[in-house]
């Protein structure tokens, strides 16, 4: 027997005038395999043409798609129907400016956290890449990689009752992509420019550990780890600063 | 009006747009990148497997180098590739790849001493290069006579991006997300840019620029199921279409990857295959080697999708609940290696089919993959017929892949043709071609024309709904115009496409929303959806022939006296579709045209294949060394631009 | 997002907090150790209270090295409360976000922290009044003094709140400090998590159980004191010396 599925959906168009938020019932009938993703675009072919919410890999690896199931954060793409109850609601992620229902604007966002933690490769050259590349430890390589998976789908914020309180916090996916560019060696900088982008209460010392990010980030990320790896080096940066 | 002034308009924010607005960037102009969602959250994320390059690092890539390169591509293109951009893409390659490592991208290294690998499904053992420890490694992929697709795990096209995308952060290139560009201003043949829906807002404006360039991606989504991000509608091809005079090449040529899983359609990568993984039939049996004994799971994508659809045609197939599915095996590679190297397939396994990949075969068939057709450019990236207009990457048919793609070239091209359209482009900008009079009556024109369409969309009340519209559209595209193609079937299709399109005048919508409004969205996309949809199944009902991936049961054999030639289909502004052709030139190839070693030879050469054969293996005999000989047959370097024009170095090639 | 100024005192803050706290709990568990001497009798108790006025060392009580001991510790905790508040809501918008917030995601770390907000908050009133009982009185410390301060002065409901105040506070800030700094970790974060949660239970049911009983017993002492309240206690050996 397919359960009939009762989908309580977020609905709101900030650019209406006349629209007011409010949770909107839609029923469907569950079939087998069915994600949030299939789910979602049967009931905007079928009964909600004008329902708004945002994919674009729907298999998991863009980050596009991430909103509250059931209070908790997760990408829909790839969230099975059968691994929810038969009442499913739906919210758009909290922290971010919403744009209209489930869709929220994450890059905009995440633009300018990578504008303001200056999220790259900081060069001390331009490599001449006619000439072998910089050999890199095989280890190494793997471990920036590790450290590089972040999809910055925004559920890490949406689960860290710190960012709830304080819009500018920037974090685990801000203290994590610190995380990333200083365990590259390419990168050229040092704890002390590192403090200078992070080490204040918006940053790294912010953090409360509440650790929301670690057991909602998709990816499975080492949050914990980094959050206190990168709040030991910070702080000692701190501490010796005069 | 909002109107807006920059001076390369970039249109898609995945690898090939970012890499040109850092080109441009660099070249002391404006761009500005347009995208439909966040650039991080582009198709090019999606790739896992990798990139070639020729670096000949690792032990089974020894002796690599563009030549070996630039023969696989061409082999695998079925000839059908322009052979001067694969040489230019060859020797860009390995730069591409460099210039990454220094930027951020986490390649993965060579390790010394012995390691482990699969190997047709046995375990060898493999000795690192000497000196190669720490450079960059490479896996195999199909198509290819040496390992040369460097990776990240099997994040490759994530690691890219982020690295991409943050040093177009690093550059302060402004980028305007959630923008859809609706039609492109053009006056006669000169291109002036854009007008961009703001798909939050609803807003128009008009975007003007010196030099306006589409990187959009390919058109996967004209099918019910496909690998490609959704956003992946053909509309950077629609809008160049739609300007009665850019051209679009080889629409037909379309690839099907032999292994997404059943049903979401969602890719693993080649890589699987690469390390080792093999393909099993509803009995387990590993039925590849029958098929193709050398190559087996490796032979080129279009080989191995039609071999796996030829088997389940005999009745070999697994049939489950959404239709029948072969399966891929990579429990063989281990459990260490999977959940090291490929983890996103692992995961892709766990959470959409809730299997485990070390233990359980992955479901798969082939599935639409990838678009070799696209907007037609010249080497330098530009629209032959509209001037300003330039395409890279998927969007464009640079003519890198012909008819058939080599796993691993697409995002060395996005980048590749990234670097090199980027410095054409701004060659262009500062000759005094691109110094334009930027008209704004010209772009009021253009955004009342599109403002007016869209008024029309939101009072509309006819009797069509988009959605069903889309779906037949997708039904015909999956059914008629798939991995196997006929004439009857064709014909059906053009004419099914052709009434769709009709029918899309007629639409009625729900919604009255002038802003963020998927109903709406849908209903302008659907009548350049189907343009592009149409061209797909006029080409490949005309093409009678069986090229790459482009195969026609009712013409089998590959036909070079008559069809070694590039579609090209324009849409005049007042009028039909209309298909022309591009020849390529036989006498003019570096590879004449052969065999390229799978099933049995079925060709009809071409009347100049024999001569130019003889030519070339003439010129081999007295050439020195492999650089004069190239240099004989088919001189590229000096297109290139000077920056570019060096050798690379390798191990075994030391710069001096 | 508002640009950074980086000061060395986002960093110095950060472990002050974080050292304060983990030297009150820490002294907390010691503070536990000395008042539940008097489970071994009233002797024991009255030989830990002279210990601590220096009669062992001077061969004489000075009762205001209690109080001077008893000040060092206020200010302390109010150097910690100080440093804490700065992670309270600071407005009724952030108080009600983080609740939602809270109801929202139903989980353990972040229900925790609503709880150390609601301790700590508690303790600036129950702690005041208990470290001023001491201050002003230091020389009654002992097993009857104590106990009629509980019973005969009515303290005793103060200190049972306290009780719960102090060991769900301290042990939930210890918890934190280890994940918040990393230290220490067993192997992967999930497993050191569930080994600190563990952790967590064991000690704040041995210590509510050790503050119960010590409560319990000076209750009870109390009871059988309270006709002769305000007579002190002195050690059999002792009282033919006087």
């Amino acid at each position: 027997m397919n359960r009939t599925l009762r989908f309580q959906i977020f609905r709101h168009h900030p650019l209406d005038p006349q629209s007011q938020p409010r949770l909107e019932t839609y029923r469907l009938e569950e079939s087998p395999g069915m994600t949030l993703f299939i789910a979602l675009n049967l009931i905007r072919a079928e009964q909600a043409p004008d329902l708004n919410f945002d994919f674009v890999c729907r298999a998991g690896v863009c980050g596009s798609c991430a909103m509250l199931i059931n209070g908790r954060p997760g990408l829909a793409c790839r969230t099975l129907t059968a691994s929810l109850p038969e009442t499913i609601t739906l919210l758009p992620l909290p922290n971010f400016e919403l744009i209209a229902d489930l869709s929220v604007n994450t890059g905009k966002w995440m633009r300018a956290l990578s504008e303001r933690l200056e999220t790259w490769v900081h060069l001390n050259e331009e490599p001449d890449i006619d000439r072998l590349e910089a050999p890199m430890d095989a280890d190494l390589a793997e471990q920036i990689y590790e450290l590089d998976r972040c999809i910055e789908c925004g559920c890490c914020l949406a689960a860290c009752g710190t960012a709830q309180m304080r819009k500018d916090f920037v974090g685990a996916v801000g203290i994590h992509k610190i995380a990333r560019f200083r365990a590259d060696p390419r990168d050229c900088r040092d704890d002390a420019a590192y403090y200078e982008v992070i080490g204040d209460e918006d940053g790294v010392f912010g953090c409360m550990s509440l650790l929301g990010c670690q057991d909602f980030c998709p990816k499975n990320l080492s949050l914990q780890t980094q959050i206190a790896f990168i709040r030991r080096k910070l702080a000692r940066q701190g501490w010796k600063k005069t | 009006m909002k109107l807006l002034y920059t001076d390369v308009l970039i249109i898609g924010g995945g690898l090939a747009g970012l890499r040109t607005a850092i080109g441009v960037k660099r070249r002391g102009l404006d761009p500005l990148i347009l995208s439909l969602v966040p650039p991080k959250r582009s198709h090019s994320v999606a790739a896992q497997g990798g990139m070639q390059a020729s670096l000949g690092n690792c032990a089974k890539s020894e002796g690599d180098n563009e030549d070996i390169h630039f023969a696989d591509t061409v082999r695998g293109s079925d000839w059908g590739c322009d052979q001067l951009v694969a040489r230019m893409f060859t020797h860009m390659a390995p730069k591409a790849v460099r210039e990454l490592a220094a930027w951020g991208v986490p390649w993965s290294r060579v390790r010394a001493g012995v390691h482990e690998a699969v190997i047709h499904g046995e375990r060898v053992r493999i000795q690192a290069l000497e000196g190669a420890q720490g450079l960059i490694t490479a896996r195999d992929f199909g198509g290819t006579k040496k390992w040369r697709t460097c990776y990240t795990a099997d994040g490759t096209g994530h690691a890219m991006l982020y690295t991409l995308g943050d040093r177009a952060v690093a550059e302060s290139i402004p980028v305007h997300d959630r923008r859809e560009a609706l039609a492109l201003i053009h006056e006669g043949e000169r291109c002036q840019g854009a007008i961009v829906r703001n798909l939050m807002t609803g807003e128009l404006s008009a975007y003007l620029a010196r030099a306006t360039v589409i990187a959009t991606g390919g058109y996967g989504h004209l099918y019910a199921v496909s690998t490609n991000a959704i956003i992946n509608e053909g509309l950077g091809q629609a809008i160049a279409l739609e300007t009665g005079v850019a051209q679009l090449g080889n629409l037909e040529a379309v690839q099907f990857h032999p292994t997404a899983i059943v049903p979401a359609g969602i890719l693993v990568t080649e890589g699987c295959r690469g390390d080792g993984g093999v393909l099993r039939d509803v009995d387990g049996y590993r039925f590849m080697p029958d098929y193709e004994p050398e190559k087996a799971e490796l032979a080129s994508r279009d080989v191995v999708s039609r071999r796996m659809v030829e088997h389940m045609r005999k009745g070999k197939g697994v049939k489950g609940r959404f239709g029948e599915h072969l399966w891929l095996d990579i429990t063989v590679l281990g459990r260490a290696h999977i959940e090291k190297h490929l983890r996103e397939v692992k995961e892709i396994c766990q959470y959409f089919l809730g299997i485990d990949p070390a233990v359980d075969y992955i479901p798969v068939r082939p599935t639409q993959h990838y678009s070799m057709g696209g907007i037609r450019t010249d080497y330098r990236g530009e629209s032959p017929t509209l001037r300003g207009l330039f395409a890279c990457g998927e969007a464009a048919c640079w003519d890198l892949h012909g008819f058939n793609r080599l796993g691993g070239n697409s995002v060395a091209e996005t980048v590749v043709s990234g670097m090199l359209v980027s410095e054409y482009v701004a060659d262009f900008c500062t000759s005094p071609e691109g110094d334009i009079q930027l008209s704004s009556a010209l772009a009021r024109e253009f955004l009342q024309r599109e403002q007016a369409k869209l008024s029309r969309l939101l009072a509309a009340t006819g009797e069509e709904n988009p959605v069903a519209l889309r779906q037949q559209m997708e039904h015909i595209m999956m059914e008629r115009v798939g991995l196997f193609r006929n004439g009857a079937e064709l014909q059906t299709a053009v004419d099914e496409l052709r009434i769709l399109l009709q029918r899309a005048e007629n639409l009625g919508l729900r919604s009255r929303q002038p802003a963020a409004n998927p109903e709406l969205v849908l209903a302008y996309r659907l009548p350049k959806m189907l343009k592009i949809a149409l061209g797909v199944a006029l080409g490949a009902l005309a093409r009678t022939e069986s090229r790459g991936a482009h195969f026609r049961e009712d013409y089998p054999e590959r036909n070079d006296r008559d069809w070694l030639k590039r579609t090209l289909y324009r849409w005049p502004e007042s009028g039909e579709p209309q298909l022309d052709y591009e020849p390529l030139d036989v006498k003019q190839m570096e590879l004449p045209p052969g065999f390229r070693g799978y099933g049995t030879k079925n060709i009809v050469e071409h009347p100049d294949t024999k001569a130019r054969q003889a030519e070339v293996a003439q010129a081999q005999q007295r050439a020195p060394d492999r650089f004069a000989l190239q240099e004989q047959l088919m001189p590229f370097r000096h297109l290139l631009p000077e920056r570019y024009r060096k050798p690379n170095e390798r191990l075994h090639e030391p710069l001096p | 997002m508002k640009p950074l100024i980086a000061s060395p005192w986002s960093a110095r803050f950060d472990l002050l907090q974080s050292l304060s706290g983990l030297f009150l709990a820490l002294f907390m568990w010691l503070h536990m150790a000395f008042v539940s001497s008097i489970l071994w009798g009233e002797k024991a108790f009255w030989t830990v209270a002279r210990f601590f006025e220096g009669y062992f060392f001077f061969g004489r009580s000075l009762p205001w090295l209690v109080s001077l001991f008893v000040a060092c510790i206020a200010a302390l905790i109010a150097v910690h409360a100080l440093l804490a508040l700065r992670k309270f809501p600071a407005s009724w918008q952030q108080y009600r976000a983080f609740w939602e917030h809270r109801q929202r995601l139903a989980h353990l770390d972040t229900n925790l922290w609503p709880l150390q907000v609601a301790t700590g908050f508690l303790m600036f009133f129950l702690a005041s009044v208990h470290l001023y009982d001491l201050f002003i009185a230091p020389e009654q410390i002992g097993p009857y003094g104590s106990a009629d301060l509980v019973w005969t002065g009515r303290t005793w409901p103060l200190l049972l709140l306290l009780l719960f105040c102090v060991e769900v506070h301290g042990l939930i800030g210890l918890y934190r400090l280890a994940l918040k700094w990393g230290w220490p970790s067993f192997g992967d974060p999930q497993r050191t998590r569930r080994i600190l949660r563990r952790l967590l239970w064991v000690l704040l049911v041995f210590f509510l159980a050790m503050g119960l009983l010590t409560l319990g017993t000076f209750i009870s002492l109390g009871i059988e004191h309270a006709p002769r309240a305000g007579e002190p206690y002195v050690p059999s050996g002792m009282q033919e010396a006087l």
